[in-house]
C-alpha cells in the first residue's frame, strides 16, 4: 500500500518543496511507493491520516503521527540520519 | 546565475551590525535605494524573520537567508554580507535555537517560482564548506563574487554531466 507523507512548512512553499523532492527521491531509490502531500502547517490536521509528517518549520502539536524535521535537507547537515529515520518509518 | 546578478553595491565586505534589525536596515536600505524593493522592505524583513527565522547552522559557519513576502519586492535581487562580528539569528525550523551567523545572503523575491530555483542554488553553494570559507576569507568584494562564480560554474558542469549520463544519476 502507498504510504502517505505530509511535507509541510509554515510560510512560503520553497523549503517544503525542497524537502518534498528529497523525500520523493529517497522513497524511489528504496522502492517504496509514497503519496506526497505538500501543504502548510495549518493544513496538517485536515489532511490526516498519514504515515509520516516531515516539516521544515516549528510544530508543537502532536498529530499522533511520526514527525521528522526536514531541516537537514536544507542545511545539508545530518542528511543521512534523517533519511534513515524516514526510511525506518516508511518501511515499518 | 547569482554571481552574474550580483550588483557590487549589494555586496558587503564587512558589515558592522549588532543585531538582526541592524543588518536588515543596512542591507534592506541598499535594496530599496537600488530600486529592487519597496520602502516597506525593511519592515517586511523584520516581520518575516520573526515569524519564520532563517538562520542555518552549517557546522562551523552560520548563514542566514532573510527575505520577505513577494509584495515588498520590485525586482529579483541578492545581497551578500560578511558580518564584522557574528550576529545571533534564530535557526530556521525552530522557535528559539540560536545560531551565530557570519554570512548573510538576502533575497529580494518577486517571483515564487524563481525563488525556489534561487533558494536551491543558494543551498547548494552554502552546503559546500570550502566555498563558504573562500567567501569568508576573500580579500575584497570581487574575490567574494569570484568564489561564488567558481562554485556556480562547478554546479553548472555537474548538471550538464547528469543530463548526459542519466544512468549515473539514478
Amino acid at each position: 500500500m502507498k504510504k502517505k507523507v505530509i511535507v509541510a512548512c509554515g510560510g512560503a512553499v520553497a523549503t517544503s518543496t525542497i524537502a518534498a523532492n528529497k523525500v520523493a527521491e529517497l522513497a524511489k531509490a528504496n522502492q517504496i511507493a509514497v503519496e506526497i502531500c505538500q501543504i502548510r502547517i495549518s493544513e496538517i490536521a485536515s489532511n490526516l491520516p498519514a504515515d509520516l509528517i516531515v516539516t521544515t518549520s516549528k510544530v508543537k502539536r502532536d498529530y499522533g503521527v511520526p514527525l521528522i524535521t526536514g531541516m537537514p535537507f536544507i542545511s545539508g547537515i545530518g542528511i543521512e540520519k534523517t533519511e534513515q529515520s524516514i526510511l525506518n518509518v516508511l518501511k515499518g | 546565475m547569482i554571481w552574474e546578478e550580483l550588483n557590487e553595491n549589494l555586496v558587503f565586505e564587512s558589515l558592522d551590525a549588532k543585531s538582526t534589525d541592524a543588518i536588515f536596515e543596512q542591507m534592506g536600505r541598499k535594496m530599496i535605494d537600488g530600486g529592487f524593493a519597496k520602502e516597506s522592505y525593511i519592515e517586511g524583513l523584520k516581520k518575516r524573520e520573526a515569524e519564520f527565522p532563517t538562520g542555518l547552522d552549517l557546522g562551523e559557519i552560520g548563514v542566514a537567508i532573510p527575505h520577505t513576502e513577494v509584495e515588498f519586492a520590485l525586482q529579483e535581487a541578492f545581497a551578500i554580507a560578511r558580518l564584522k562580528e557574528p550576529v545571533s539569528f534564530i535557526q530556521m525550523g525552530s522557535d528559539d535555537e540560536p545560531v551565530q551567523v557570519h554570512l548573510v545572503i538576502m533575497m529580494c523575491v518577486k517571483h515564487p517560482h524563481e525563488h525556489l530555483e534561487h533558494l536551491t542554488r543558494i543551498l547548494k553553494i552554502i552546503q559546500d564548506t570550502n566555498t563558504l570559507k573562500r567567501i569568508l576569507k576573500a580579500k575584497g568584494r570581487s574575490e567574494m563574487i569570484h568564489a561564488l562564480k567558481d562554485k556556480e560554474m562547478e554546479l553548472e558542469i555537474e548538471a550538464i554531466r547528469c543530463q548526459d549520463t542519466p544512468s549515473i544519476r539514478a
